[in-house]
């Protein structure tokens, strides 16, 4: 929900397979030239990074350094399908898929020499419970997890849980550094097995990292390294890298577009990303607890102007809770769920208002975050509500408070709420989050009740049978979207500016796996 | 102090907004979030986080930073201190040294049209979002003009080897140079703006004096007018206006440095802000507040240089 903001996902990798169904090349270095080049890649970020510790949780930013530096149990190939990094196959499930047992590489190494063993694995999955810390939440299904041999892990889990695998993802650290000294691992000396080695961290100035030649992968990066720049205003990141000083920009707003495509040597990479964006009702209290009136607000602007105006071309009109990928995928009824928005039609709105008993001083509050382009969603809303004939506002809220109003259910809070969801490219993350009973008050603020929907979520989160969890969340997302819980709006693309002196450079949908500088499919080099 | 402390703590737990929930983010749970709460103290009723709070810092410790994973934001504050006192300096020598001189000239020849565009120019600059000055320098002097860099900053004493392409202590403050002049620039626009009118109003209030006319009945020149007899005696409303000018130079410092990305106090507090990061907007803002009155005893003590009748010896008045 916090867009692009967390995610314990995501890393480089030289052991995935080819992409395209989980297959692994896994488990033994081969002889490669060391490095293509001695130049090293400048990389504009968005954002500060702030740590690199992946038990205590990654942001967006940390985890775009923290990814190029450790590596994961599981990655993702070059869609969303999950491979393996440093296990060598995928997991044997059993116990009625409450039982994971994943075998793991015998000849990785951490970057100070130390080998990556079954025991550093657990206890990277182990901590983040035992130590509270913000991954809890996702990790809490895990019941025990341990080492049962030299280089095999058994995870037991309190439930089924569908997207267990992807919650495999999570990056493995090296025990006995970071027990050593937690704060000094988290900022001066994280320590991981990936292709790239931990330099040296200046607060808000750079991150550099350097290529490891002892890399236990496949491959070797083409770069000698990377040096992280964050630029937080746009226009400033996007001067920088007309001006050379960074060869790959991070994130291109929807008014620089333009320019970057129009600049000299310079060229957008981007994909849609595993997001989704959205207009979220409160269905506990208030007028829009009514369907009628969630039906008249649809009724009362075009969700489409609103995209097209605001969001274009950084990113994507979306019909429904799942991502294009996943959509693709799962093999949802795209075609159906464009049918459910209402086109713009104010007397409709009006007549339904009415119809539903709506009084005349009735004034929607709607909040958003701190985001322009939120914000003007909630703006567009709010003419439309104004248009059928009541008031409207539009609060943009700091997260702190967004966060801490947007899920109370509280009519005096809010009316509608725009926000957005972006983490693991599996369904029930979407939505279990978004729209389950047990995800009142933690990730949504919608309280819609009804029971059908609600066994199908929790059915759809404990079968690990595709057809099966296909068919319940495709039935769970049309009522949804037919009961107008949420308006779905738009997803971003992952897009970077990268200049035409870098070669194969790749950008993938789940966001903190950027930059994708070495994997099974490219490995990025930098021509200067 | 004291005034300033308490008033902070107030404004800051008076908003709106939860700092544990950014900390802990979106999939945290309910006994998540009350552990981060109770990690920082937060879970206290708010008059004891106050009393913990004032004694702590009277004794120097502001805290430790939430978004920082609990690092003790003085550390922080330190970390930054260099930066945004010599973005300030500089931009200040730039606006002083520009204004007074285009005051002074305004002054000579007014109601012509040097006098004219002086005023124009000043007026444009005071009305101008420094954030905006900031980004049509970077686009004019950065992007399409390719001239100076568009973001970051090099310290003048930074060791060659640590900064790209020097070679020599010449080329460190070479680089520094071209890094400071478009922030100092943005900074400097209104200070700058609002200095030259008030140079320009005071020097023909001196110029219309009695003493200065009777000066030129005795044909003293000019130049020897304005140098030996206006001048310094035109300079003390001026003075005033560049303490002023200070407070509101330290709120564009966190505007020019988010839009130049220089990591200086401006940047810290945006960051803070940003994160709701309690401890350290009340270190930071704790911080400009000392800044700011250490400014106006500067100022004070400029006055008993350039008046002699001004004096703070507590003697006997005549």
């Amino acid at each position: 929900m916090l867009a692009g903001c967390t995610s314990d996902s995501g890393s480089e990798t030289t052991s995935e397979g080819d992409g395209g169904g989980g297959e692994t090349t896994a488990g033994g270095a081969t002889e490669t030239a060391a490095g293509g080049s001695d130049a090293t890649i400048n990389i504009g970020q968005a954002l500060n990074p702030v740590r690199f510790d992946p038990i205590t949780q990654l942001s967006n930013p940390d985890a775009l350094v923290a990814n190029r530096v450790f590596s994961q149990l599981y990655t993702y190939g070059e869609g969303t399908d999950v491979v393996p990094n440093l296990a060598t196959s995928m997991p044997t499930i059993e116990r009625d898929n409450t039982r994971y047992i994943v075998e793991i590489v015998d000849n990785a190494m951490f970057h100070n020499g130390d080998p990556v063993t079954a025991e550093d694995v657990a206890y990277s999955f182990r901590t983040p419970i035992e130590e509270e810390t913000p991954l809890l939440g996702i990790f809490s299904v895990i019941d025990t997890v341990e080492a049962i041999g030299e280089t095999t892990v058994q995870f037991d889990l309190s439930n089924p849980y569908a997207m267990f695998q992807h919650v495999l993802t999570h990056q493995v650290v090296p025990e006995a550094v970071r027990e050593e000294d937690k704060e000094a691992f988290s900022t001066q000396r994280p320590i991981g097995s990936g292709p790239f080695k931990f330099v040296e961290w200046e607060e808000s100035n750079y991150v550099t990292l350097e290529r490891w030649d002892d890399y236990w992968g496949d491959e070797l990066p083409d770069v000698a390294g990377v040096e992280f720049t964050p630029i937080t205003e746009s226009t400033t990141r996007v001067t920088n890298l007309r001006t050379g000083d960074v060869d790959v920009v991070e994130t291109i707003p929807p008014r620089l577009w333009e320019t970057v495509e129009s600049t000299e040597d310079t060229s957008i990479s981007e994909i849609e990303s595993v997001g989704y964006f959205y207009v979220a009702f409160n269905c506990n209290e208030g007028p829009t607890a009514d369907k009628r009136v969630r039906e008249a607000i649809d009724y009362s602007f075009s969700m489409d102007d609103a995209v097209d105006r605001y969001i274009d071309p950084a990113g994507l009109r979306q019909y429904g809770p799942l991502p294009g990928q996943m959509v693709e995928e799962w093999d949802m009824p795209l075609e159906e769920w464009m049918e459910i928005p209402n086109d713009k039609d104010v007397e409709q709105a009006t007549a339904l208002f009415e119809e539903a008993g709506v009084p005349a001083d009735w004034d929607a509050k709607i909040i958003v975050p701190p985001d322009d382009n939120r914000e003007n969603i909630g703006l567009s809303i709010a003419n439309g509500i104004k248009e059928a004939g009541y008031e409207a506002h539009v609060e943009r809220l700091d997260w702190g408070a967004m966060l801490s109003r947007a899920y109370t259910g509280n009519a005096s809070d809010y009316n509608i709420y725009v926000l957005g969801w972006v983490r693991y490219p599996e369904p029930d993350d979407f939505i279990y989050n978004l729209f389950h009973e047990d995800s009142e008050g933690v990730n949504q603020g919608v309280y819609y009740k009804n029971d059908e929907v609600m066994e199908q979520i929790q059915g759809a989160r404990e079968s690990t049978d595709r057809d099966e969890r296909q068919q319940l969340y495709q039935s769970a997302i049309s009522t949804l979207l037919e009961e107008k819980v949420h308006l779905p709006a738009f997803n971003y693309k992952n897009s970077y500016g990268v200049k035409s002196t870098v070669s194969d450079f790749q950008v993938h949908p789940v966001s903190p796996q950027n930059p994708r500088l070495l994997t099974g499919y490219n490995n990025v080099s930098v021509d200067r | 102090m004291l005034f300033v402390v308490t008033v902070t703590f107030v404004l800051i737990n008076s908003i709106p907004g939860d700092p544990v929930r950014i900390l802990v983010g979106p999939s945290a749970d309910a006994a998540a979030i009350e552990a981060a709460r109770a990690r920082y103290g937060l879970d206290q009723p708010l008059y004891i986080r106050y009393v913990r709070y004032v004694a702590a810092v009277a004794t120097g410790d502001f805290g430790t930073s939430i978004h920082y994973g609990g690092v003790a934001v003085t550390v922080k504050i330190f970390e930054r201190l260099p930066v945004t006192p010599l973005l300030l300096a500089s931009s200040f020598t730039l606006a002083i040294g520009s204004a007074i001189p285009l005051g002074i000239f305004a002054a000579k020849n007014r109601n012509n049209g040097y006098d004219h565009l002086a005023r124009i120019t000043s007026l444009i600059g005071v009305s101008t979002p420094s954030f905006w000055v900031g980004l049509l320098l970077i686009i004019v002097f950065a992007y399409y003009g390719d001239l100076l860099p568009p973001s970051g900053l090099v310290m003048p004493w930074a060791d060659p080897a640590s900064v790209e392409g020097a070679a020599s202590r010449l080329d460190v403050l070479a680089t520094a140079a071209s890094h400071l002049i478009l922030p100092s620039i943005t900074l400097g626009t209104l200070q700058m703006a609002a200095i030259t009118r008030i140079e320009r109003s005071s020097m023909l209030e001196v110029l219309n004096k009695d003493y200065v006319q009777l000066a030129r009945a005795y044909g003293v020149s000019e130049r020897t007018i304005l140098r030996k007899q206006a001048f310094r005696n035109a300079q003390l409303p001026v003075l005033t206006v560049i303490g002023i000018q200070m407070t509101t130079a330290l709120g564009g410092a966190v505007l020019t440095e988010t839009v130049f990305n220089i990591n200086g106090m401006g940047n810290l507090i945006i960051t803070a802000v940003r994160a709701q990061d309690y401890q350290l907007i009340m270190g930071t803002t704790i911080f400009f507040a000392i800044v700011f009155v250490l400014g106006v005893l500067v100022v004070d003590v400029l006055y008993a240089v350039i008046d002699p009748r001004i004096s703070y010896g507590g003697g006997a008045g005549e």
